[in-house]
């Protein structure tokens, strides 16, 4: 190797010849009971990652309650028919594994890790965790009185308390306006109308099974069908639910945190789920908005005027219906300033064509960044996980560069016009009323909440 | 079981900047960073909080690249970037497509070469550093809790005891000349290393390390306070005020032993055996069993990579109606317990199993799917810069599994000790106070 001191130039070192981005082999079968399980090798680490998905989640369950689902999947793992809480969490352990049951608006989770030479005996738990929990009276108590006292926290926090607002505004009596329960809704959930919810939910026709990792996906094939292939259940029926409201015309949405050394902003207005064939020009046009750390808006209100330290913008794609926002928590003095500039940002985008070179920085971003999911189990995993709840084409995955690639500067601004809605955005702001109401009030009526969520004004 | 044989090289240049390479081919991706061996513990003093506020001086422009072009030639070149501050290092990453990989190295060098800021980006950046200080610790629930909560009643040298994210008259304090002083007396090739994981040939790794890092003069090597502390002969304990949440919470800090000594791996252990998730004995019986409190964790900081006195530390929140003394009680009885009779083999055997999956776990991981390899340069970086032995990120789970039940024991005898912790207690201000805030 050369080892003579040469003086390093001046200039920036050109990209060299990118490697080939080839994304690993999946299969993807069905079966009978209609489970479907899709897996993926990846040597990196002696360890895999799955997901049991449940296409049910807390929407599915709105009629009944405000987030029954999440409450029945917390419930999941604190005991079966064959086992209690303690030996759950100490076979997990003995098996090196980490294991979570979540749910959210569209899907119900048990997500897990473990050591590959661990596979099926932890295939095995997460089986029976579907199949045979058993909501122990005992444990759901304990499990809701901590449920209560998570509530109580998230209405002391601005970032919980603004998103939680933004979807009241933007989805009305839809189910997604639903965020998290009150304490009297907790105090009212029952054992039977969680294990109700969860017997619904958790059947292998309503099922995906994802599994990554280190192993020979022919014995793990056959592995996953010895341990799923006698569950049986139909696929829950899917509620009717009503439309979002139409919003016209800026409004502001004040709740009062008195005493806030800060004030979080959350700007949104509706767009597009994922699905949506426009999904991946909208990508491209929040990434050169506010998606990126080299997005206008962070060089703007962070970079350049220091009002904010984590600025932020994205696409939040829900089933039936996405949404645009975008977040900031700024210091007290500059709410009606770093509102300007989310505006002044999201007009400028809307009125002039993005320069070439700009558009080329944020295309090769997206790329890049879309690629580093290879390089991780995880990172994989939740690659295939977008694909196959979404129900996107197979080759998804690889053709996403290309099409990111295409993309020209008229697409972003017909993007932006389409769904940045400028003149209907919804303004959200949690802090001080006392310092921040006149400055909002430059921006649309104002209705002032308290953290419950109790209308002041 | 295989013994882990991750690939590693590594050279040291003329200038005494320590090189680490290694690579992996699965898929086209290359992780950089550049370690500095200081942390917020050695900052000087009446600068609390300049440690932290250098790094985010280090995105602010170096001599051939401007303000803005490090994030923007990055992100342009499809990668991710960032930079973090801890107790005893401070580091800056990168991971782009690995055609990006000189591009990074010479961003990185000429960062390291020359700094170059002037007092409007200073003004800036202490403006964002106060809003992050804002949204992460004073207008949030348990902000800060323990991890600057702990220090000033755990410690008594200044290095240990002081506010990490800094007091904001320190923080206004800090001049261009500070900053540069710091650069010149810590950010010298001598006190870093550089480490290149992931799609990368060695030879080619070295020689472009060689051609933009080896003609940045080395530097006197820096004098390091000394972060040692005076016996502590008795229990300590101190009073925070919770604003926002209505739990009391308690935190519970133990001294641990020096590292890569036996006496560490079995606290390694004995802390997965009482905060290993539900099946610690502490989330059990705290909050499955005798349902005093709602949440129960807690774990060694940075375990892997420190260079002081640091602690493993416990986080109870228990519920209103019970006092934090009952709350403490039911706590020192778990550690009584395990004092008294240890653990069993059985136990010991899965605490083994479950340190082996997160061993590589945190190797692959730590920053999700978009920071691959994260957790492996961070260890890579310990070992280098503290050890001078890499190689270490392929042996050193050998001495967790080692551990015998007898040392789990000994272990907790010794170190779990009142002479030996501190206590924080961090108690939600009455109602009415609340309202009148």
């Amino acid at each position: 190797m050369a080892t003579q001191v040469q003086r390093t130039s001046k200039s920036i070192p050109e990209l060299s010849a990118e490697r080939e981005v080839r994304w690993p082999k999946r299969t993807k079968t069905k079966l009978a009971n209609g489970l479907e399980i899709i897996l993926l090798e990846s040597h990196t680490i002696p360890k895999f990652h799955g997901e049991l998905y449940l296409r049910s989640g807390n929407a599915a369950a709105a009629a009944r309650g405000t987030a029954l689902a999440e409450m029945a999947a917390t419930m999941v793992r604190t005991g079966t028919a064959k086992h209690t809480s303690r030996e759950i969490e100490e076979q997990l352990r003995g098996l090196g594994a980490d294991l979570s049951v979540s749910a959210g608006q569209d899907n119900s989770a048990i997500s897990f890790a473990g050591l590959s030479d661990h596979a099926e005996p932890l295939l095995q738990l997460v089986n029976e965790l579907a199949r045979e929990a058993a909501f122990p009276a005992g444990e759901f108590e304990r499990e809701r009185r901590q449920r209560l006292e998570e509530v109580k926290l998230e209405r002391t926090q601005p970032g919980f308390l603004a998103g939680e607002r933004l979807r009241k505004v933007l989805f009305g009596s839809h189910p997604y306006a639903q965020v998290s329960p009150s304490e009297e809704q907790v105090a009212a959930y029952t054992r039977e109308e969680l294990q109700s919810v969860y017997g619904e939910f958790y059947t292998p026709e309503n099922a995906i099974l994802i599994l990554v990792g280190d192993f020979d996906p022919a014995a793990m094939q056959k592995a996953a069908e010895r341990v799923f292939g006698d569950w049986s259940g139909r696929k829950p029926a899917t509620p009717e639910s009503t439309k979002p409201p139409v919003l016209k015309g800026r409004r502001v949405y004040l709740v009062d945190l008195p005493a806030s050394v800060q004030t979080q902003i959350l700007c949104g207005c509706h767009a597009i789920t994922r699905k949506h064939p426009d999904w991946i020009k909208l990508g491209l046009t929040n990434s050169l908005y506010g998606g990126a750390f080299n997005s206008r808006l962070v060089m703007n209100i962070r970079e350049d005027k220091g009002y904010t330290y984590s600025p932020r913008s994205g696409v939040n794609p829900l089933r039936q219906y996405g949404y645009f926002s975008v977040s900031a928590a700024v210091r007290n003095d500059v709410v009606a300033a770093s509102l300007t500039e989310i505006f002044y940002e999201i007009d400028k985008l809307r009125s002039l064509p993005v320069p070439e070179a700009e558009l080329l920085d944020a295309q090769n971003y997206l790329t890049g960044v879309f690629s580093m999911g290879l390089a991780t189990q995880s990172g994989l995993l939740s690659q295939i996980s977008t694909l196959a709840l979404n129900e996107l084409p197979d080759d998804y995955l690889e053709t996403y560069r290309e099409k990111v690639r295409a993309l020209k500067p008229e697409d972003v601004l017909t993007a932006a016009r389409t769904y940045f809605d400028s003149a209907n955005m919804q303004i959200v702001v949690v802090g001080d009323r006392k310092q921040i109401e006149s400055q909002t009030e430059l921006f649309g009526e104002v209705g002032i909440y308290d953290a419950r969520g109790n209308r002041q004004n | 079981m295989k013994p882990l044989q991750i690939p590693i090289e590594h050279k040291t240049l003329g200038n005494g900047l320590r090189v680490v390479v290694a690579p992996d081919s699965t898929a086209p991706v290359v992780t950089v960073g550049v370690y500095y061996k200081i942390g917020f513990r050695l900052e000087p003093q009446g600068r609390s909080g300049f440690a932290h506020l250098f790094e985010h001086m280090m995105f602010q422009g170096s001599e051939n690249a401007p303000k803005m072009q490090h994030i923007k030639l990055v992100n342009s070149s499809g990668g991710v970037l960032n930079g973090s501050t801890m107790y005893d290092v401070t580091n800056y990453f990168e991971a782009v497509p690995s055609n990006a990989l000189e591009r990074v190295l010479w961003l990185e060098a000429d960062r390291m070469r020359a700094l170059k800021v002037d007092d409007e980006n200073l003004r800036n950046q202490r403006d964002v550093v106060k809003e992050e200080v804002r949204v992460n610790v004073m207008n949030q629930p348990y902000g800060g809790f323990p991890w600057l909560d702990m220090p000033p009643v755990a410690f008594r040298n200044w290095a240990n005891a002081h506010n990490f994210y800094g007091d904001f008259a320190d923080l206004d304090a800090a001049s261009l000349a500070d900053v540069q002083t710091f650069f010149r007396t810590y950010y010298i090739p001598n006190n870093a290393v550089l480490l290149i994981l992931g799609d990368v040939n060695p030879a080619e790794g070295f020689a472009l390390a060689d051609k933009h890092f080896g003609d940045i003069p080395a530097g006197p090597p820096p004098k390091f306070a000394d972060p040692s502390e005076p016996k502590q002969t008795e229990e300590r304990r101190g009073d925070v005020i919770e604003k926002f949440g209505t739990l009391p919470a308690i935190a519970i800090g133990y001294v641990m032993p020096p590292r890569r000594t036996p006496e560490w791996c079995a606290m390694g252990l004995l802390d997965q055996a009482l905060h290993g998730g539900r099946a610690g004995r502490l989330y059990r019986e705290l909050v499955l069993e005798k349902q005093i409190a709602v949440e129960a964790d807690g774990g060694i900081d940075d375990v892997f990579v420190y260079d002081g006195p640091t602690q493993m530390t416990t986080r109870i929140f228990h519920k209103p109606e019970i006092s934090s003394e009952d709350t403490l009680a039911a706590f020192d009885e778990i550690v009584r317990e395990v004092q008294g009779k240890g653990i069993t083999a059985s136990e010991l055997d899965q605490l083994k199993v479950k340190w082996r999956s997160d061993y590589f776990a945190t190797l692959e991981g730590g920053r999700g799917g978009h920071m691959p390899k994260y957790g492996l340069m961070h260890l890579l970086a310990g070992f280098t810069l503290f050890d001078g032995e890499p190689q270490l990120v392929n042996t050193i789970l050998d001495g967790f599994l080692a551990v015998t039940k007898e040392q789990v024991l000994a272990a907790a005898q010794n170190y779990l000790l009142p002479q030996n912790r501190a206590i924080v207690f961090r108690k939600p201000m009455e109602k009415s106070a609340q309202e009148a805030a």
